[in-house]
């Protein structure tokens, strides 16, 4: 079944003093299945992030549509949008973008605060996924207080813990040492097995070999895509290799 | 490298950092102003020549150095704010190869600048506005105002010494701040992690203490003369309370509200908990600060306002009879002497005396202890506050101008008390036990020290022979000359102004021979002095309270510029986790309003708890018109409420405009 589908995505920024038109998304289209580990693949100032933001609700096309489950995302009533953004997505930024007053519980805690849920219900939705993720025992510290890649395994816990359609994830190993990226990479694999739809935002070619699938983005358009399909992580990130040297030395389209 | 980089970099920073440099510029062009206004007051000739201009003058020398000292601090203080907020541009200079005294030449140059432009605008405003805040203090004073425009020199002098001062040492502390700094701590500027705040119950407990001990004095604090020594101890005592309870017990009262979990993990409250925790960590100080000032503003201004427009109400307490006569009665003299050399004066000036009081009368000092008054005079304190002033009448006079017909035996006395209670039954003193057969509830209305800062008995005795016994008892005991008794004569006359001066002098001048150590005093007489006082407190205490409102409106929008640039990052984050823009918007107006209102509300509850005591301060300068003073109190906090809220509201805009650039793409 299919949880995100684009059709022909455009975004025209107008500078705000009125300079000339910027177009970062020209005509982006695909869809991504349930249970679906997808990444999308460009260089900086392909449109990867405005992509990523118009997916996520936070900005709006210029023209075209992202239905999430069918349901457009343009035909949400904006006093809506937050609440369904809180229910169906979750987010893992590079940044981690997590609050420094609130201790690593409560930024896990935040989305399902502002839903309503009570106190009882969170500390049993966050229990098992806490143990998954091996950040039990530092819930109460704070933000400042634990290394980066244990930032973002709280991260992901927030993104968890509201059982989302589909996370979205923006450059999550950006900001990890090799072996903290290692191991995030390995814990969305973990999830994407046990069912969760995952859509990944990267330019790091060792990330987006972990994807089933990649998307190639190049001027603000779907340029290639390369299935997995049982290739080993090894295969897929030497094939990934190729085709971004195809794409930076100007290569046609692939088929 | 060109000779003009320095100066042109420095014009160039200053431009691009104008919104936190302007607001600071025009503190320091407002400063320097009041300054040079104040010292040309306090040094004009003109005014120092005028009838009561010289006690004037030294009300608003004491205003001088409030201004300096308080522009010292301040500008110091929010100079260093800016600072902070520069440092990661000092790092990047740093970084791209500027040395750190090549810095300091850029810090100097924009230092001289800022000076220049503080000084030259502030003087040239100062000497334009001297002349009509002059003219407005005169018309305060009821002094006539005098043509001309001058420029004082010493006045000149002594700004430019004092801000030349100030800017220096502004500029001394940023060089050493930036002398000690690496580049690396200078980038990292003002984004060192926020720890969470450790809640510090000793500070808690010390604040809630002080706080409860300040109130607890104001309330409980009945007599004038303890009012006026207790004022300050309790002053210090809300002013510990309000900084304790604003750091520690702040954070104190968000902790408990965080472990409760039923509280805490509710939409409303989630993100306000602690959001405010960390704001408070951020501006406890600060709010603590813009409190203190706001009720400084308020007790200065509701006061000096209420003793200004109670001119007359002081002037009548003051003084309760158009001319009042108290003199002692030497053996050879006697009453009727007086009386007809008075009546003489008047009958020249052919007025009437009107509802006229006078009695024979003998006056004790002693320390009150239960119904024993200790009258010898090397035990008596005068600081204490069970000094009790006695006037003892002889009941022939009492019940002349009573129209009573009473009659006591030789130890029994009728006692009226003003300012405290008499309870007892009897009263002892010089070895005399009287019994009190009456307390009188009402006494003449007009007798002189009605209002004494200490409290005051009459005590209507049987006959002349026992009020000079008390007195001849009095002077064995301190060993001094018997001074016979007192008699005390006191009119109010249907004439203008001009008409019971000349009174005032004629009298005076026949009873110079006759009655040497006689008092005369007049309302007339003491109007131009009490003008000249209480215009001049009432004139400092605006001017003050404009400083310190200019202040409080400077760290109101440098706490806005803070808070905004913190809490934009959060406001992104929050809505890519799922809040609306509308709850973020909603939550963090919330907090920021509990901010900025905090110190209001608080300040509010501080004149509340104040008001019992300055009352009775305002007894002691002889206004007893509390009616009067809670109006002016209110109407005070109500302007002084108006105006934050529109302070508030225009800053909030600037604060609104930082949080939301970019995210509106």
């Amino acid at each position: 079944m299919t949880i995100l589908e684009v059709n022909n995505l455009k975004k025209v920024y107008t500078t705000r003093f009125g300079g000339s038109p910027v177009q970062a998304l020209a005509n982006v289209s695909f869809s991504v299945e349930e249970g679906e580990y997808a990444a999308i693949m460009g260089e900086s100032g392909s449109g990867k992030t405005t992509l990523l933001n118009i997916l996520a609700s936070l900005d709006k096309p210029t023209s075209g549509e992202v239905l999430l489950k069918g349901k457009g995302l343009s035909t949400i009533k904006e006093k809506e949008i937050s609440a369904f953004r809180r229910e169906n997505l979750g987010f893992v930024f590079q940044d981690f973008n997590l609050l420094d007053t609130f201790s690593l519980q409560d930024n896990i805690f935040l989305p399902l605060v502002l839903s309503g849920k009570s106190y009882e219900e969170m500390s049993r939705r966050l229990e098992p996924i806490a143990r998954k993720l091996g950040i039990g025992d530092i819930l109460a510290k704070y933000p400042y207080e634990v290394s980066g890649g244990q930032k973002q395994r709280c991260a992901v816990a927030r993104a968890l813990i509201t059982k989302p359609q589909l996370i979205l994830a923006d450059e999550p190993t950006g900001s990890l040492d090799s072996q903290a990226a290692e191991g995030l990479l390995r814990l969305f694999k973990e999830i994407n097995q046990e069912g969760q739809t995952l859509l990944m935002v990267t330019h790091s070619v060792k990330a987006a070999s972990h994807a089933q699938r990649v998307l190639f983005i190049k001027d603000g358009e779907v340029f290639h895509q390369l299935y997995k399909a049982g290739m080993s992580d090894e295969a897929m990130y030497q094939k990934i290799s190729d085709t971004l040297t195809t794409m930076a030395t100007g290569g046609g389209r692939h088929e | 490298m060109s000779r003009f980089f320095y100066p042109k970099l420095a014009a160039t920073n200053l431009k691009k950092n104008a919104q936190t440099y302007l607001p600071y510029i025009l503190t320091c062009i407002g400063t320097v102003m009041m300054y040079y206004i104040m010292v040309f007051l306090s040094e004009n000739e003109g005014l120092g020549k005028m009838a009561g201009g010289s006690q004037v003058q030294m009300i608003l020398n004491l205003g001088c150095y409030v201004i300096a000292i308080f522009s010292a601090i301040f500008l110091f203080y929010t100079h260093s704010f800016l600072i902070k907020r520069r440092k990661k541009e000092f790092g990047l200079f740093n970084i791209l190869g500027m040395e750190k005294k090549h810095i300091a030449r850029v810090l100097a140059f924009e230092t001289l600048y800022v000076a220049g432009i503080s000084l030259g605008v502030g003087l040239l405003g100062g000497i334009l506005l001297s002349k009509l805040i002059f003219m407005v203090l005169l018309k305060i004073l009821n002094f006539e105002v005098p043509l001309g425009f001058d420029v004082s020199g010493p006045a000149l002098a002594a700004v430019l010494f004092l801000f030349a001062g100030i800017f220096l040492l502004t500029l001394l502390n940023t060089l050493r701040q930036i002398h000690l700094a690496k580049p690396v701590e200078l980038l990292m500027g003002g984004q060192t992690g926020e720890k969470e705040p450790k809640t510090k119950w000793p500070l808690v407990v010390i604040g809630t203490l002080s706080l409860g001990g300040g109130y607890y004095i104001s309330l409980t604090t009945q007599s004038p003369l303890d009012a006026l020594t207790q004022f300050f101890f309790a002053v210090l005592l809300v002013m510990v309370g309000t900084y304790c309870l604003f750091t520690a017990g702040s954070i104190a009262v968000l902790k408990l509200l965080r472990r409760n979990k039923g509280y805490y993990y509710q939409t409303r409250h989630f993100t306000t908990v602690a959001g405010m925790m960390y704001r408070m960590k951020q501006n406890a100080v600060g709010l603590a600060n813009i409190c203190i000032m706001a009720t400084a503003v308020l007790v200065m201004v509701s006061t000096t306002v209420s003793l200004y427009i109670g001119l007359e109400d002081v002037l009548r307490t003051r003084y309760p009879q158009n001319i009042m006569i108290s003199t002692p009665m030497p053996a050879q003299q006697s009453v009727e002497g007086l009386q007809t050399s008075v009546k003489e004066v008047l009958a020249k000036h052919r007025l009437e005396e009107k509802d006229r009081l006078d009695y024979r009368y003998a006056a004790l000092v002693g320390n009150q202890e239960g119904d024993t008054v200790i009258t010898d005079m090397s035990n008596i304190s005068n600081a204490s506050s069970s000094v009790r002033e006695f006037y003892l009448i002889p009941l022939e006079d009492y019940n002349r101008l009573a129209k009573r017909t009473a009659s006591l035996g030789d130890d029994e006395i009728l006692i009226y008390s003003s300012g405290s209670k008499y309870e007892e039954d009897t009263l002892t003193v010089l070895n005399r036990t009287f019994t009190v057969k009456e307390r009188l509830d009402s006494f003449f209305e007009n007798s002189p020290n009605r209002v004494s800062i200490s409290g005051s008995y009459y005590v209507v005795v049987k006959d002349m022979d026992v009020v000079k016994a008390m007195e001849e008892a009095r002077a064995k005991e301190n060993r001094d000359d018997p001074s016979g008794y007192r008699y005390y004569l006191g009119f109010d006359l249907e004439a203008d102004e001009a008409d019971i001066s000349a009174v005032y002098q004629d009298i005076r001048t026949a009873l110079r021979s006759d009655y040497p150590s006689s008092w005369i005093e007049s309302p007339v007489e003491a109007k131009e002095s009490f003008f000249a006082i209480y215009g001049g407190l009432f004139f400092l205490g605006i001017f003050l309270g404009a400083l310190f409102i200019m202040a409080t409106v400077l760290i109101i929008y440098y706490k806005q510029v803070s808070e905004g640039y913190d809490d934009k990052a959060r406001f992104e984050i929050m809505q890519k986790v799922g809040m609306s823009r509308e709850e973020v918007r909603g939550s963090i107006r919330s907090q920021v309003l509990t901010v900025f209102f905090l110190p209001l509300v608080t300040a509010g509850i501080h004149i509340a708890f104040a008001f019992p005591i300055i009352t009775k301060l305002l007894a002691v300068l002889n206004l007893t018109n509390v009616g009067l003073f809670a109006w002016c109190t209110a109407g005070t906090i109500l302007v002084f409420a108006l105006f934050y809220a529109v302070v508030y509201g225009l800053t909030a805009k600037v604060y609104y405009r930082i949080v939301s650039w970019g995210t509106s793409g």
